[in-house]
């Protein structure tokens, strides 16, 4: 990546934006801290020369004057100020060298610059001070260095200089490292997409497994991406079972259709070969039909068409539809269904699907047998359940009959293009019900879910 | 499936050109041509189609896209609109609902390559009248077309009468002649929607949609066992046939003679 890039980028952005913030956060805390202790070592000293001038001022003319000279002894640091000086304004002790220019007698505490003699040398020195006149027309001024306050404030000052430009270079550097971490991660999101979108469907997002958002996002992704390749799937699946099941019946019609052009020597076998193409295509047609209404189901797309479904009455209905072809097939159709069962579902697909499950075995069951269609209560599930006196299916096969188009080998006599049981299951699955087909005598085959 | 063998076929000739079957396509007591406006993108579709119609002595006008469609309609000169709902321009649903909205109620069968539930119930919510998946057999195009065109006139009335067939809905009772039919429900309602459409060819798919009210059957041919078994109840042996398959399309109910 190079640097123009980068510079651009969001992230780097962000990454300065904070460190400014950061810095500008820590300059206002910094004022604020020096701000505070000015005013708290101004009071103190105000507190300070204000007690001694009131001890000074109390005492008599002689002690006074070694007041002041005891109170400039033992002052290394040189921050302590006295003078007293006659009602003419000569001094008379301390080491201030004359009255102030800018002192106000009697007021409160306030700041004054004075010449300070010292044994050894004179100098300027800003003070805070408090003067008072006394009884003897004398002026007592009492003042201390505020050059504590210059102190204080080139400790911040270094303090902010040793402190803060390291902090705020580490804060640029992480800041920089991130987002170039980001960017680099964002940049492998994006070469992955750009080969999904070129085709590549089985390519996934990096993801390390360190749930940040950015991972969840990838994991997000990818189950999607996994949702639509298994749809893409499903679809050419349904595509490939189309082409080739639809390929059978249309073979046959062509051949047919072939044959009778060559071979017909009257309208009639014309026609009758017609006819039969005609079936062959209707054939075909169902086929397609039946395949993609499958697919329609597998994916979910009917949940809009639920409701409440009671479903005895469903199997009565479908008992109605059945029982004059079981009655001409010899076949007893008994349905026994008396609980009340109320589930969340699509009504029409539970018909179909019970009503594929009758057709089936009405298909499957010898003259003289018996179907039954039965409705179970079992603990906190209810049974729909089909059984009938036919060949069964054998334990081997009962994984097997539930995919498209699977016809066992005693059924191929049976008509029927072999998808019933596929619409069953995709059915059930829709409605998160489970089907297992049972073991034997004959063949028995539930649909067991919760009660809504 | 075996299926009891259909009794009564209709004898003579080409049972689909029997004029009794299909009817001349003559609006009763007129002698004005039926009038049927097509709008099909597909020439080929549309070219069989209007064959099929002309033979059955219809008088059809094609428009081969939605916005030619949707002008021919407006004039509202056609007794039935037969339009297929994708087409270039305008999507032949927005046609029906333009027409609806201007209060043109001329019955529209809406034919469409998208044949799923969904599709089926949006068809019918714009506006149409029926609605037909592709491909379809053209004699279900015909049975629904003529079931548009004579719509069951006053379906208050409660005693229906064929001929010497006589159903009475509230008591649920049928005679024919002097003797009493006993029926299952489920009979009675499929008499009353054949003596309703009397002469007039039903197809399996229209007695599933409107009695049995089911989109999805497994095997279509339950329709002619339940028929079998009405027949059997309405045309005692030695009684001239009143009910009869029409091969390959669906049944008729005709007064006898």
């Amino acid at each position: 990546m190079r640097l123009a890039e980068f510079t651009r980028s969001t992230t780097f952005r962000w990454a300065i934006t904070v460190a400014v913030a950061f810095a500008l956060g820590t300059l206002v805390l910094f004022g604020f801290v020096y701000l505070r202790t000015e005013v708290y070592l101004t009071t103190r000293i105000d507190s300070l020369i204000v007690g001694e001038l009131e001890v000074i001022a109390t005492a008599g003319p002689t002690l006074r004057v070694d007041l002041v000279d005891s109170r400039l002894r033992g002052d290394p640091r040189r921050l302590k100020l006295a003078g007293l000086f006659g009602a003419d304004g000569h001094r008379i002790a301390g080491n201030v060298e004359s009255l102030p220019a800018g002192l106000k007698i009697g007021d409160p505490p306030h700041e004054v610059e004075v010449m300070r003699i010292d044994p050894d040398s004179r100098g300027l020195q800003a003070i805070r001070v408090v003067a008072t006149r006394l009884p003897n027309g004398d002026q007592l001024i009492i003042g201390r260095s505020i050059y504590e306050l210059d102190d204080i404030a080139a400790i911040l000052e270094s303090a902010l200089l040793l402190g803060t430009l390291p902090a705020l270079s580490i804060a640029v550097a992480a800041g920089v490292l991130l987002s170039l971490r980001a960017q680099r991660r964002i940049e492998a999101i994006n070469q992955t997409v750009l080969r999904i979108v070129a085709g590549d469907l089985r390519e996934r997002l990096p993801a390390r497994g360190t749930g940040d958002p950015l991972d969840q996002l990838a994991l997000i992704v990818n189950g999607m991406l996994d949702e639509i390749g298994g749809l893409i799937q499903q679809l050419s699946g349904v595509g490939d079972d189309i082409a080739h099941e639809v390929r059978t019946p249309l073979t046959r019609v062509r051949a047919s259709l072939e044959r009778g052009r060559d071979n017909a020597a009257t309208l009639d076998e014309l026609k009758a070969i017609t006819d039969r193409a005609i079936g062959g295509l209707d054939k075909a047609l169902s086929i397609v039909t039946a395949l993609l209404r499958i697919a329609e189901i597998e994916h979910g797309r009917r949940l809009a068409g639920f409701g409440e479904v009671e479903l005895a009455g469903v199997m009565h209905e479908v008992a109605e539809l059945y029982d004059p072809v079981a009655e001409d097939r010899h076949i007893q159709l008994e349905v026994e269904a008396t609980d009340i069962v109320i589930v969340r579902g699509d009504r029409d697909l539970l018909f179909e699907a019970v009503a594929n499950l009758v057709d089936n075995a009405i298909k499957f069951t010898p003259a003289d047998g018996k179907v039954e269609l039965k409705l179970l209560k079992r603990a906190d599930e209810f049974v729909i359940r089909v059984a009938d006196t036919g060949p069964g299916i054998s334990e081997s096969e009962r994984e097997v009959v539930t995919r498209r188009f699977y016809r066992s080998d005693k059924s191929r006599l049976t008509q029927g293009v072999g998808l019933g049981l596929s619409l069953v299951v995709a059915i059930a699955k829709l409605h998160g019900f489970h089907l297992t087909i049972g073991a034997g005598p004959g063949c028995t085959i539930e649909i067991a879910a919760r009660q809504a | 499936m075996t299926t009891p063998p259909i009794e009564n076929t209709v004898h003579g000739g080409s049972p689909l050109l029997d004029t009794g079957v299909t009817g001349r396509a003559a609006q009763p007591g007129s002698e004005r041509m039926t009038r049927v406006l097509l709008i099909e993108d597909d020439d080929e579709t549309a070219h069989e189609i209007v064959a099929e119609l002309v033979d059955r002595g219809f008088h059809v006008e094609r428009a081969a896209t939605g916005g030619i469609g949707l002008e021919k309609a407006r004039a509202a000169e056609h007794d039935v609109l037969v339009v297929d709902r994708m087409l270039p321009e305008i999507d032949g649903l927005v046609i029906v609902e333009t027409l609806r909205g201007e209060q043109i109620r001329t019955p529209v069968l809406v034919l469409s390559a998208l044949g799923g539930v969904d599709d089926r119930v949006r068809g019918l919510r714009s506006g149409g009248d029926d609605y037909l998946a592709k491909p379809f057999a053209l004699v279900e195009l015909i049975a629904r077309i003529e079931a548009l065109l004579r719509r069951p006139t006053d379906t208050r009335e409660t005693k229906l009468r064929i001929g010497p067939l006589e159903l009475d809905l509230i008591d649920r009772a049928a005679y024919r002649g002097g003797r009493q039919i006993e029926l299952l429900p489920r009979e009675c309602r499929l008499l009353e929607y054949m003596m309703r459409r009397e002469g007039q060819m039903v197809t399996r798919a229209m007695l599933f949609e409107d009695v049995w009210n089911y989109r999805f059957v497994p095997d279509s041919n339950l329709v002619d066992v339940h028929m079998g078994r009405l027949r059997h109840k309405v045309d005692a042996p030695g009684e001239p046939p009143m009910i009869h398959s029409v091969r390959g399309a669906g049944f008729v109910l005709r007064a006898p003679g």
